[in-house]
């Protein structure tokens, strides 16, 4: 005997031996696996426990097996290559014979391709026949398949193994059974047999290798259950051979069930006709119930008596009385457990009131205190009123004895200087000194008792003194009046500063009472209690208590003050929830939008105030101007800009633009209501030449007068003075004005309401300043689109800076240079060149030399040529870095050192040095340019960090970067439309700040602005011109406000578009 | 031959999203011949690449080269410098490439276009079969030359599992079952008597599972 199983007794005693299947469950429900083996119980002699059929995660073998066991049916555990290796399989079947299994079905095992887990990886350590190998030389050697010994209790299980006799390769089947047996299987159970046929060849080539004799033979059939079954197993399970014979049964039956178990019992007759075949396998996969009526009607039912089914695990009983016994453990556990926890909880909860107990007392204890410190300051009070009252005895007692002497009167000013009480002895007589040295002790005491300091006390004591003093004589009175006065002067102060609280009604109390000790103590107490409630804040209750005391003794000083200060204190109060109030619906606002702060709001409207004034002020429209300034006064009595423009408007000056002097204006457009100054300049310029020679006889004309001066460049230098005469007016950098012969948009929108064409904006661009005093620009602060001036407020028209190098430019086209070529070397010179004679309004000095990729010139010289050039021209300075964050910062702050009393424009910052340059700015409240690649969300990005970092946006300058047109010009486009869109539109203020683009450095290196002049590409200088020129308007038209540009003509194109169209 | 295919398109953008600068490195060793990291899928990738970057709104600069082998340190080494001036380099060799590329050009992000799928054969144009697992321990000399090792789904060792039918794998009609063919083999040479001994329990230590493998020829060496 190998194993002593059942199944092994069975058929070694030569019975036809027959096996059943039970599944187990895809659950850990064990009355499943109960359920099945008490139906097959007394009909088989051991049931196989399938290891995951299909690859499908089910209850595990072994345990399923268990379970079976303990209900007395033995077990056939079956076990796969599939989903262990030889380590763990080795484990389970050492585990599987110490709790009483006894056989072993081994198999491959079916892939888990197959199975609910096809992503598994399968193990296949080895096959069904090196696992029977190896599970043989461990019952049979002892060893483990390592080689090592199992030193006590072998697995000792009786083997068994599949065989599928129809599969292919036929032949062969055969074979490899005999190599199962031969690697240790003593039984074998066969696939579903339904071609009988072809079962009995496959058991003839198995008796010829004699199989029969080496091993028990079981044959694998199972009952169809219902037609569909067997047509599923015909099609799909692979190896398995329904024949059509079957199928015909089953197609012609009444009952499917009936017929397919008649059919299966039909098969076990045919088989255990066979030589060789030792019993058969009844695999009714979930239809156990048909097991016992087809082993009874094959006539198999008198099943030998079961041996060897010895469960560790006894019975269901045992299971359920270890279950039992283990739930009692874990009960008592818990409730062990529980006791702690609780026990735990009540001592927390002792502790928890011991705290409060204590806490409680310590709050009683604060109390204590407090109520002491009350009747100690009542207390206190009491003590002062007595000593008050001594002192006035003590006055009465001297004012009753003591002849005015002089020499007294002397001495008490003596002791004034002193400091000290001594009144001579030899001049006062022995009462006096008595009251005086009770009053010494009195003193002493209140000092300690009000914890005055020493000068505090010392004053105090200056002024009975000098009270005492003047008690005794009239003569000394006025001295003694001189010398308090100062004193009470100097002592109000710390008295007024000592903390404490509670001590306060006394400190107030002692002045009033020293100055007049003559004042009621009713008096005397209503304003010490009216000065608390004036010190918190209780105005109203302060108002009444003064005026009770007046009541009493309408001259009380002390108490009018105090009143005065109450009222006034009150009138503040209410004035302030006024304006809290009102700052919500400020009249003349439309209501505040909940997302906006009402102090936002009103802000905004401030500033749109001033931009509403300042376009009034342009026009000419004084009366509009000073009411929308009073507006934003009245919203905003400190918006210096507002201010500004409203002495302008009283002033009747209308000019706004920094850089239009006044006597061109008068010459030029003497006209309040003209539209715009410097256009109406250049058209008065073109109808009368006289006036442009007054014009350009100004020390600074407007540009068309300096073109002009400049149109024979290059030689420029003896043009500087700025004397052309107007005869030479046509020369090649000077652009004519747009005509203006479109009537005015009212004129032509006539008969089309106003809706129709105007979209106005709700959000306002940020007004940025740049440079200093009357040359100082000013950019943005519109409240509609670029150029729709139709729709709202366009303050301050777009500007130009000339863009000026600080060493001489190494890729500047010829065309370009030659306006510069004299300057070149000289940053300051250039930048003179550039206002004087080209009329530039600002200067970028492009700080390019300092990259440290390029000339790497240090910061400390490149501000060094900054600050000549910022000292050259007294225009608007931007100063732009190289762009490389580190030297930048450490150029630009080496500038702003140098000139930080010009109001000069710094960038470009970016994300990686706004921190440092930005508090640089903010140091000396420089405008900066905000810079980022071309994108909206970087763009707001950067600005937020800014105002973060206490940069204001009207502080900012926004570079989006800038494409030429043909490099990228409809991207920055599109980009900066957005921008303006947001800001105009949706009132996204952190995009609110103007938009400068430094475009002129992009056109510039273009190929075609330097490609020569040929006949295709036309003229080059024409060709860099136009470039700019559009590139320039069309940023312009996109929201630009501030444009960096290199040539004369093409800043000249496009002031002169600018100045067209608005 | 080592054969791989192309990772899905998804799957490299996603590699390659946070990346500005990219090199595509192929290799003309076997995935070339496999048509999976040639120069002509280094091109096509490429080309692919900045097309789909650019769908999703990015923006990606691809620069490309193919080496001679990447799985020699002659050919990579100057990789470490070239490849260290992108954010990362994407190697379109087999996974011996990439982790050569990553031994030896320490500052070199290198990311793999390719999965390396198995040692297999060209059968026609575009058709490739694993033909062989490295398993390091050869017993092709007991089977007719056919691998049951890489070929049989189960890697059985004693002849066909009970799924053999007509032929084919139980796991799907499409694979042949190997031990039919090594049956037919083996009968056609009369040698199938072979077939009844037990092939013993293999060690699989050969196979990587003794942990990462290594050859060391001696007489080689510097």
């Amino acid at each position: 005997m190998m194993s002593g199983s059942n199944l092994e007794n069975v058929l070694r005693s030569g019975t036809f031996a027959v096996t059943g299947e039970l599944g187990p469950p895809k659950s850990g429900d064990m009355e499943v696996v109960r359920k099945k083996a008490r139906i097959l119980k007394g009909h088989v002699d051991a049931v196989n426990i399938t290891d995951c059929q299909t690859a499908i995660v089910r209850m595990s073998s072994l345990t399923a097996g268990l379970i079976a066991l303990s209900e007395g049916v033995e077990p056939v555990m079956q076990m796969t290559c599939r989903d262990r290796n030889r380590i763990g399989m080795q484990a389970d079947i050492l585990g599987a014979s110490a709790l009483g299994i006894k056989n072993l079905l081994c198999l491959t095992g079916d892939h888990q391709k197959f199975g609910n887990h096809p992503q598994a990886k399968g193990v296949f350590d080895m096959d069904s026949i090196q696992l029977l190998q190896m599970v043989k030389g461990m019952r049979d050697e002892k060893r483990f398949q390592c080689g090592e010994e199992i030193k006590k209790a072998e697995p000792r299980l009786f083997l068994g193994c599949a065989a599928n006799p129809f599969a292919d390769p036929f032949e062969f089947r055969p074979v490899r059974l005999a190599k199962k047996v031969e690697a240790g299987a003593d039984f074998v159970q066969t696939q579903i047999i339904y071609n009988v046929e072809k079962f009995k060849k496959f058991m003839e080539i198995a008796r010829d290798l004699g199989i029969h004799e080496k091993c028990f033979i079981l044959a694998g059939v199972t009952p169809p259950k219902s037609l569909g079954m067997a047509r599923y197993m015909k099609k799909f399970v692979p190896g398995l051979d329904v024949t059509d014979d079957v199928i015909q049964r089953l197609q012609d039956a009444k009952d499917q069930k009936e017929e397919g178990i008649d059919i299966c019992v039909d098969i076990i007759k045919q088989v255990q006709d066979i030589p060789g075949v030792s019993g058969v396998h009844v695999m009714a996969i979930e239809w156990e119930e048909a097991v016992p009526e087809i082993v009874k009607r094959a006539g198999l039912s008198q099943r030998p008596e079961p041996k060897g089914i010895e469960p560790v695990l006894s019975s269901s009983g045992a299971i359920d009385e270890a279950v039992e016994k283990a739930r009692r453990e874990a009960r008592l556990e818990l409730e062990g457990e529980l006791k702690k926890v609780k026990a735990e909880a009540d001592a927390s909860r002792d502790l928890l009131a011991k705290e409060k107990e204590k806490v409680a007392s310590e709050i009683s204890g604060l109390k204590k205190q407090v109520e002491e410190a009350k009747s100690m300051v009542s207390r206190k009070e009491a003590e002062i009123q007595k000593l008050t009252e001594e002192l006035q005895k003590a006055k009465e007692a001297v004012s009753g004895t003591a002849a005015p002497a002089p020499v007294a009167s002397k001495e008490a000013v003596a002791g004034v200087q002193e400091a000290t009480v001594t009144v001579s002895s030899g001049a006062l007589s022995a009462r006096e000194q008595q009251v005086l040295s009770s009053l010494n002790k009195g003193l002493v005491a209140l000092k300690e008792v009000l914890g005055l300091n020493d000068a505090q006390f010392e004053a105090m004591r200056r002024f009975l003194e000098a009270e005492f003093m003047l008690q005794l004589g009239t003569a000394v009175r006025e001295t003694a009046q001189v010398t308090e006065a100062p004193q009470v002067q100097a002592e109000a102060p710390p008295a007024a500063v000592t903390p404490a609280p509670a001590a306060e009604p006394v400190e107030e109390e002692r002045p009033a009472e020293e100055e007049k000790p003559q004042r009621p103590k009713e008096v005397v107490n209503l304003v010490a209690q009216g000065n608390v409630a004036l010190h918190a804040k209780d105005f109203k209750k302060a108002v009444e208590l003064f005026k009770k005391a007046l009541e009493i003794s309408p001259e009380d000083e002390k108490a009018k003050e105090g009143l005065e200060e109450a009222r006034k204190a009150l009138l503040e109060e209410k004035e302030a929830a006024d304006k809290a109030v009102k700052i919500k619906e400020v009249e003349g606002l439309p209501p505040c939008p909940d997302e906006i702060d009402p102090d936002e709001w009103k802000r905004k409207w401030v500033v749109r105030f001033t931009a509403r004034g300042n376009v009034a002020l342009m026009k000419g429209d004084f009366e509009t101007a000073k009411k929308e300034f009073q507006k934003a006064l009245d919203l905003d009595p400190d918006y210096e800009k507002a201010k500004d423009g409203l002495a302008r408007a009283e002033k009747g000056e209308d000019i706004f633009i920094p850089d239009v002097k006044p006597g061109e204006v008068e010459a030029a457009a003497p006209a309040p209501e003209e539209k715009k100054i410097e256009k109406e300049a250049a058209e008065a310029k073109e109808e009368k030449p006289a006036k442009e020679e007054a014009v350009q006889e100004k020390p600074a004309p407007p540009e068309e007068a300096k073109e002009e001066a400049v149109k024979e460049a290059p030689k420029p230098k003896a043009k500087v003075e700025i004397s052309a005469p107007a005869g030479e007016g046509v020369g090649e950098l000077e652009v004519a004005p747009l005509p203006k012969d479109e009537p005015p948009l009212e004129e032509r929108a006539k008969g089309i309401p106003e809706e129709v064409y105007k979209e106005p904006c709700t959000g306002v661009i940020q007004s940025v300043t740049i440079g200093d005093g009357d040359k100082a620009i000013t950019v943005g602060g519109e409240t509609a689109l670029p150029f729709h001036a139709f729709e709202g407020e366009i303050p301050n028209l777009p500007r130009t800076a000339f863009e000026v190098l600080d060493s001489p430019p190494e890729e500047w086209p010829e065309v370009l240079l030659k306006y510069y070529s004299d300057v070149v070397n000289d940053s300051a010179a250039w930048a003179r060149k550039c206002v004087n004679e080209f009329g530039a309004q600002a200067i970028c000095l492009s700080l390019d030399s300092t990259d440290p990729n390029g000339a790497n010139v240090s910061s400390a010289d490149a501000a060094q040529v900054a600050k000549k050039v910022i000292e050259a021209v007294d225009v608007p300075i931007i100063l732009w870095g190289c762009g490389n964050a580190e030297k930048d910062t450490e150029t630009l702050r080496e500038i702003t050192g140098l000139v930080e009393n010009r109001n000069v424009c710094i960038g470009p910052l970016t994300d990686a040095n706004y921190r440092t340059l930005g508090a640089t700015a903010m140091a000396f409240q420089y405008p900066v340019v905000a810079s980022t690649p071309i994108d909206v969300n970087l763009a707001k990005q950067l600005n937020i960090l800014l105002e973060n970092l206490g940069v204001h946006l009207d502080h900012i300058l926004m570079d989006p970067s800038i494409g030429a047109v043909g490099y990228g010009l409809e991207y920055t486009y599109s980009v900066m439309e957005r921008i303006r869109l947001a800001a105009l539109t949706q009132q996204d203020e952190k995009l609110s700040p103007p938009i400068i683009c430094n475009l002129g450095r992009e056109v510039w290196k273009a190929k075609e602005t330097r490609l020569p002049t040929d006949a295709e590409l036309g003229d080059q200088e024409k060709r860099g011109v136009l470039m700019e020129a559009i590139t320039a308007s069309t940023l312009l038209l996109a929201g630009g406000e501030l444009t960096v540009m290199r040539h004369p003509k093409a800043i000249n194109l496009t002031n002169v578009l600018v100045e067209g169209m608005l | 031959m080592i054969i791989a295919e192309r990772k899905p398109m998804k799957e490299l953008l996603e590699m390659v999203s946070d990346v500005k600068r990219l090199l595509i490195v192929g290799c003309r060793g076997c995935v070339a011949v496999c048509s999976a990291g040639g120069d002509k899928e280094v091109s096509i990738l490429s080309a692919a690449l900045r097309l789909g970057v650019k769908r999703a709104g990015g923006e990606i600069d691809i620069h490309e080269d193919t080496l001679v082998r990447q799985c020699d340190p002659e050919y990579i080494e100057p990789l470490n410098d070239k490849g260290a001036k992108y954010d990362a380099v994407l190697s379109m060799a087999c996974g011996v490439g990439v982790n050569f590329v990553a031994d030896r050009c320490p500052d070199v992000n290198v990311l793999p276009a390719l999965n390396t799928t198995f040692y297999g054969a060209n059968l026609s144009s575009g058709e490739w079969k694993e033909m062989c697992a490295g398993c390091g321990a050869c017993v092709l000399h007991l089977t007719g030359g056919l691998c049951p090792v890489a070929r049989c789904a189960k890697s059985l060792s004693n002849g066909p599992c009970g799924g053999s039918q007509g032929g084919r794998c139980e796991i799907n009609p499409d694979v042949d079952c190997i031990w039919q063919q090594i049956y037919d083999k083996l009968s056609s040479m009369n040698r199938k008597e072979e077939l009844r001994q037990i092939m013993p329990i293999r060690d699989w230590t050969t196979a990587g599972h003794g942990g990462p493998r290594r050859r060391i020829r001696e007489d080689l060496l510097p």
